[in-house]
């Protein structure tokens, strides 16, 4: 985009596909391309597939808007997929058993995420323990958390002999609005999305994140509150996670102990797919979009078209990778 | 995914030995000092609610009987540390085994061990290899799934569009309980339109079943290998308003799972996949009292439809 930047010889067409964001644009334009030659007998085409693709996506999706913020600076965040899980069985309690206001649920779930969120972030940002086991630690202990405070069963709404009405909160979430053909949970995710571009591209604290994760010690230096700041990212991937979380209870209509588990690995692909570096300080929250979108795509043609499981693990496998070389960056 | 899957489980697993000596929690019937038998329950994996309820029961059947108590151990899927519960069983002296084993190779040799030892084996829901037990209870998917096979077959008059939204294919039960169904379809106009691996999960359902309804105008039965699943389906058909012109069909019957979606009128039917946990105990204490028992012990099944749930289900031939 900043012209003095790239060599001013090249064509702007080529420019721009050669840019993050137009490649991440072209491995969709791929993945949609597939979708229309393998359309599964015209389902593709179909407004219905592409609304549950879009819905399918979004869980994963708000996971990686949290992610994104913390792989921006260099982290990695592996409990996101246990902090959903104890979120969605809290959720589940509060909301199904407890029959709380929705307000209230959705506070309490919030700040459970936080507070996962926030210990991840004073251990890693705090106590430099690497980011790769304070995550590791809190997926275990939120996993262990979950099942305890479920009781080991899914919090259900079949519950004490009787069979519990679903919480308006749930009946909210997993609508549909737009004369059925949006599901409210991609507009949950295309909120978190505006939101998370919002703080990494219109607000200071984006700005650390990225100098922190081009160069911690030159962003110490220059003033930036680099403790306070990282672990901000872990707070608010918490909250993302914590989200997630409530789409996915409100989606099972239960709070599954055992859900969400390899939900972090799909949604660090789907931040990674898009162009944001593991390495930090590249990528941005447009380019998670693309990867999400990306992946859901996928899934969704490999469900329609009922291709076998092994197929589709191998298929996912060979396209991740495929995505991930065109994103590398070629020497001037 | 079902990699990345394994790949944090297995962190977990590493994390968890390291961290926590892999010690199993333990909790034992409250009966202080007059248990004359202490007998230890091997589990391969409490994170499926099935087999917290086959606990549940083996507690519930325990509880009954002062002289009894049980002490229950957690291999969370990991093979040896259930072959790790079997040895530490076996230096405690306790007086029987019961163990649901996760596979049966791994197994085999430290449950032979048990018995040279001189400590009765009651083997649960997973067979082992050759005879070194005591006895074998547990149930038959290729049955149920049969059973299940029969009755859509007889619900739809002998044709239809079914979706089958099956387990884990790379796993027993999920082969079994297809494998079944196919028999008990065989021969009648009922045609599988689509078919897919929902991993036992009730998201993965809801996300195929998806795809089902985007390509197949008509519909008229969903199979799936477990309550989850159906519900997932029903899920996914009740969002597009779809769910009247179509039945659902799971297995497992847990009581506050299946059975409830029946009650509700969510599922049409299920079939019991039984945890075998109460005749477990009555087996143990004829093994403890010196009778003799069978070899092997064949569960049976229940259906729940709407028109027996209210009376406890109708059991299979």
């Amino acid at each position: 985009m900043n012209p003095s930047e790239k060599a001013a010889s090249s064509h702007p067409v080529i420019r721009t596909l050669t840019s993050p964001a137009g490649r991440a644009l072209l491995a969709l334009l791929l993945v949609l391309l597939v979708g229309l030659i393998f359309n599964a007998d015209g389902a593709f085409f179909r407004p219905g597939t592409h609304r549950d693709a879009l819905r399918q996506a979004s869980v994963y999706g708000i996971l990686a808007c949290g992610l994104t913020l913390v792989i921006i600076t260099a982290g990695i965040d592996l409990a996101v997929g246990s902090v959903l899980a104890l979120v969605a069985v809290c959720g589940a309690k509060m909301a199904i058993h407890w029959h709380w206001p929705a307000v209230v649920v959705v506070v309490a779930s919030l700040l459970v995420g936080a507070a996962c969120g926030g210990t991840c972030g004073f251990v890693a940002a705090r106590l430099r323990v690497q980011p790769f086991i304070a995550t590791l630690a809190m997926m275990v202990f939120a996993r262990g958390l979950a099942k305890y405070a479920s009781g080991g069963m899914k919090v259900s709404r079949s519950f004490g002999g009787e069979f519990v009405d679903l919480p308006p909160l749930f009946a909210f979430i997993d609508k549909r609005i737009l004369g059925d053909n949006v599901s409210m949970v991609s507009v949950i995710f295309l909120g978190c999305v505006v939101l998370a571009w919002l703080a990494l591209d219109r607000h200071r604290w984006g700005r650390q994140l990225y100098a922190i994760g081009g160069n911690e010690d030159a962003a110490r230096l220059s003033g930036v509150p680099v403790v306070a700041a990282k672990a901000a990212a872990y707070v608010a991937s918490g909250v993302f996670a914590a989200i997630a979380g409530l789409c996915q209870a409100a989606q099972e209509q239960q709070g599954d102990p055992e859900t969400g588990g390899g939900y972090e690995l799909i949604a660090i692909a789907m931040v990674v797919i898009g162009g944001t570096s593991l390495m930090g300080g590249r990528g941005g929250m447009g380019l998670t979009l693309l990867g999400v979108l990306t992946i859901g795509y996928l899934e969704k043609i490999l469900s329609i078209n009922a291709v076998p499981e092994a197929g589709r693990l191998m298929l996912t496998g060979l396209i991740i990778v495929v995505a991930v070389l065109t994103q590398r960056r070629r020497p001037a | 995914m079902q990699t990345k899957t394994l790949f944090s489980s297995l962190l977990t697993v590493v994390f968890l030995a390291g961290f926590t000596g892999c010690k199993p929690s333990t909790d034992s019937s409250d009966t202080p000092g007059a248990a004359r038998y202490t007998i230890g329950m091997s589990q391969c994996n409490l994170g499926e609610p099935w087999r917290v309820q086959m606990n549940a029961d083996v507690k519930a059947a325990a509880d009954q009987h002062p002289e009894l108590k049980v002490i229950f151990k957690d291999a969370q899927n990991d093979t040896l540390k259930q072959r790790a519960h079997v040895e530490e069983f076996v230096s405690a002296k306790v007086d029987l085994i019961l163990i649901s084993p996760k596979e049966a190779a791994p197994l085999t040799e430290p449950v032979a061990k048990a018995m040279a030892a001189g400590i009765p084996v009651i083997v649960l829901d997973r067979a082992l290899l050759g005879d070194q037990f005591t006895c074998f209870i547990g149930a038959d998917n290729v049955k149920i799934g049969r059973a299940a096979g029969e009755w859509i077959r007889q619900t739809l008059g002998g044709k239809g569009k079914v979706v089958e939204l099956k387990g884990l294919m790379t796993s027993v039960p999920g082969q079994d309980r297809h494998q079944g169904f196919r028999q008990g379809i065989a021969g009648s106009q009922i045609e599988i339109i689509f078919e897919a691996d929902m991993k036992w999960l009730e998201p993965e359902a809801r996300k195929e079943m998806e795809s089902a309804l985007a390509r197949f105008d008509q519909i008229d039965l969903v199979y799936a290998h477990n309550d989850p699943g159906a519900h997932g389906a029903y899920l996914a058909a009740q969002a597009t308003a779809r769910e009247k012109q179509m039945k659902f069909v799971g297995i497992d019957a847990l009581p506050h799972e299946g059975v409830a979606y029946v009650k509700k009128g969510i599922l049409d039917a299920t079939f019991q996949y039984p945890t075998g946990g109460a005749e477990a105990v009555a087996t143990a204490l004829k093994i403890l009292r010196g009778e003799s028992v069978p070899k092997k012990i064949v569960l049976g099944s229940r259906v729940f439809d709407k028109a027996n749930v209210e009376q406890g289900g109708r059991e299979l031939p």
